[in-house]
């Protein structure tokens, strides 16, 4: 383990991904430094206008706005919209500081729960097979035969608006890779002998699969988690950009590419004007994924002892 | 005859069969046996001749397509192979247990030797980890193995192969169960290290109350260790008596051509002894007597019949044709030296 991590942080890439996780760690957690939140809600991104057309980086919160506030008795700590603002004049710099927050919860619990419900299936079918394996990986075709997204999407639309919906959806058709690869490598480690001599020694079943066989089989699975992490992330962004993702208003990068989706092209006359609205938004998405990817690619190669040198 | 003990274990008409794609491999087809408290009992035969199938078929761990389809174990009065799962994971470890072949891969790389012996206490007893812990560290002293308080925190991979024996010998010895069954327990080990290990094995069996299975295809091994032996051939027990019958009196012709294939110092031979031929295929067994494509004495019948496993007097029984022969040259043949 010492060594994984050694080179984890000794491989250039691989500490371009550790930094940038790292940064966007340090932001999620101050959030409420960073961007102050002007509600009880903080994760409701602050209006800075009520044009419809965004407004330039740098642009300050209008007057009545700052009225509304004042009336409301709200100190006003923060009032200037450093990215400007999206459609709507909601600010993009507050909406993907605390956006960080929702893709690392998008990101972490999506994968987590996923990885968990794959274990669970494909250690139970590969353990125990006969009849129990038949069902289950039955089971894990039928939702591997959806693509994804769409799958993703037509759920969360049965569901209803709201990142909880997304996350179900993103879990519900995103556990049957790890399934197949916790099935497979139980498959192959079972055959060991010394699962059979725990067996011989009257080792409950769940206590092999728990201490003899996942210990050895979880490594492909952890890479392939940390990888997937991000493209959860994007799918997140994917689903609020179509629309079925976060409420409006909701501090989410996917919800602000969204309100990018008219201004993308720039006024007539003026093309590209707009590119703050999608130009920020995509650049936090894309680091975001690229840190994990970096870091899960890394993780593979220390890993996999083939690219490791070593057979 | 010995007489040892209570009736511990029982074996009747054991047939396990492997159902694969080629067709039904006989592994086991029909073994019989008794094991009294107190008492060692040999398994001896060649490789595939279906020993370790039969360990594997007692304490019910064979997976598909291996099926025992037929015969009683009956342990302490039950028949195992009624058992359910959850009974005989409890019989497992606890009254039964086993010895692997191969120390090197029997042990999880990846878990202290410490943790595995505490493991199964901690599935029989209820025992706190401390508990457990404690109670390894003993065993581990039991066997022999220096500085146990630091071997328990340690890796298979940092132990030596006899080490390792000695560690499996321990976890089989954890619970203290009434069976232990040890499937050639010193095959992977040099020869010195095979010495450390059986006399480890006489040692703890002094003090050990149980009976031991002991499976191998060292002659040498069974005359340290074991009271009473059942040659196995091709899936059946062939001949079954105490130890001083099997080396002075052999009456099955391969029980016969195992002892004189044994490398001797004492005689001038030529060339080594062998049985001519391989163990048959357990796919494609030949008709009558499985023994008679390699068998010197082989006649007519033994092509066509098959004999039963009669006795030919108390305590000893024989499954061939032609007794009377085997036993007249084995007595002129073997009685030089001691054995």
């Amino acid at each position: 383990m010492n060594r994984t991590l050694k080179k984890l942080f000794s491989n250039t890439a691989s500490l371009i991904g550790i930094i940038l996780l790292f940064i966007f760690v340090i932001i999620a957690l101050f959030a409420p430094l960073i961007a102050p939140p002007l509600t009880d809600d903080s994760y409701q991104i602050p209006r800075m206008s009520w044009e419809v057309n965004p407004q330039p980086p740098g642009f300050p919160m209008s007057e009545d706005i700052r009225a509304i506030y004042d009336y409301m008795g709200v100190e006003v700590r923060y009032d200037k919209a450093i990215f400007g603002t999206a459609e709507g004049g909601y600010d993009i710099f507050y909406g993907l500081i605390w956006g960080t927050r929702t893709a690392f919860r998008v990101g972490l619990i999506t994968v987590i729960i996923s990885v968990l419900i794959g274990i669970l299936v494909g250690s139970f079918s590969g353990y125990f097979g006969g009849w129990l394996d038949e069902i289950l990986m039955r089971i894990t075709d039928i939702f591997l035969s959806f693509p994804f997204l769409v799958a993703a999407m037509v759920l969360t639309t049965i569901l209803g608006r709201g990142l909880d919906k997304v996350m179900i959806a993103l879990i519900a058709f995103g556990w049957m890779g790890y399934a197949r690869l916790i099935r497979g490598s139980i498959l192959a480690t079972k055959e060991e002998t010394y699962v059979t001599a725990a067996k011989a020694l009257g080792v409950k079943d769940v206590k092999i699969i728990g201490k003899h066989l996942l210990p050895n089989t979880i490594f492909p699975v952890m890479v392939q988690a940390t990888m997937n992490i991000g493209s959860m992330v994007i799918t997140a962004a994917a689903l609020s950009f179509l629309g079925v993702g976060a409420p409006v208003g909701y501090a989410d990068w996917g919800q602000m590419v969204s309100f990018a989706r008219n201004w993308i092209i720039g006024a007539p006359g003026h093309a590209g004007q707009y590119w703050y609205t999608v130009f920020y938004p995509g650049i936090f998405i894309v680091l975001f994924v690229l840190a994990w990817n970096l870091v899960g690619d890394t993780l593979r190669d220390i890993l996999d002892p083939r690219l490791r040198g070593e057979l | 005859m010995l007489d040892s003990g209570k009736l511990l274990l029982a074996v009747k008409d054991l047939r396990t069969y492997f159902f694969t794609e080629e067709g039904i491999a006989k592994a086991v087809d029909g073994v019989d046996f008794e094991v009294y408290e107190g008492e060692t009992l040999g398994i001896v035969g060649e490789s595939a001749c279906g020993k370790s199938v039969t360990a594997f078929s007692i304490m019910k761990l064979l997976d598909y397509p291996g099926k025992t389809v037929g015969g009683e174990v009956i342990f302490k009065g039950e028949n195992l192979l009624e058992k359910s799962e959850e009974e005989m994971r409890r019989i497992r470890g606890k009254e039964i247990a086993m010895i692997f072949q191969e120390p090197m891969t029997a042990l999880n790389p990846i878990l202290t030797v410490g943790f595995q012996i505490s493991e199964a206490l901690m599935a029989h007893f209820k025992m706190s980890k401390e508990e457990a812990r404690d109670r390894s560290i003993e065993l581990l002293k039991k066997v022999g193995i220096p500085l146990p308080e630091q071997r328990v925190n340690e890796y298979p991979y940092q132990l030596s192969g006899g080490m390792r024996q000695r560690v499996m010998i321990a976890m089989a010895l954890s619970c203290d169960p009434s069976l232990l069954i040890a499937d050639e327990p010193t095959t992977a080990l040099d020869v010195t290290i095979q010495a450390q290990i059986l006399d480890l094995m006489r040692s703890l069996l002094q003090g050990f109350k149980g009976a031991l299975i002991m499976i191998t295809h060292d002659l040498g091994v069974i005359a340290e260790i074991a009271d009473r032996i059942a040659v196995m051939y091709a899936g059946k027990v062939v001949e079954y008596t105490d130890k001083r019958t099997i080396f002075y009196y052999p009456l099955h012709p391969y029980t016969f051509g195992l002892l004189t294939s044994i490398p001797r110092l004492d005689l001038e031979l030529p060339r080594l002894n062998a049985i001519p031929g391989v163990v048959p295929d357990p796919l494609h067994f030949p008709a009558g007597c499985k023994f008679n494509p390699r068998c010197r004495f082989v006649t007519e019948r033994c092509k066509e019949e098959e004999p039963s496993l009669v006795k030919v007097e108390e305590g000893h029984s024989v499954r061939c044709w032609n007794v009377e022969r085997v036993s007249k040259e084995a007595k002129e043949g073997l009685l030089v030296g001691e054995v």
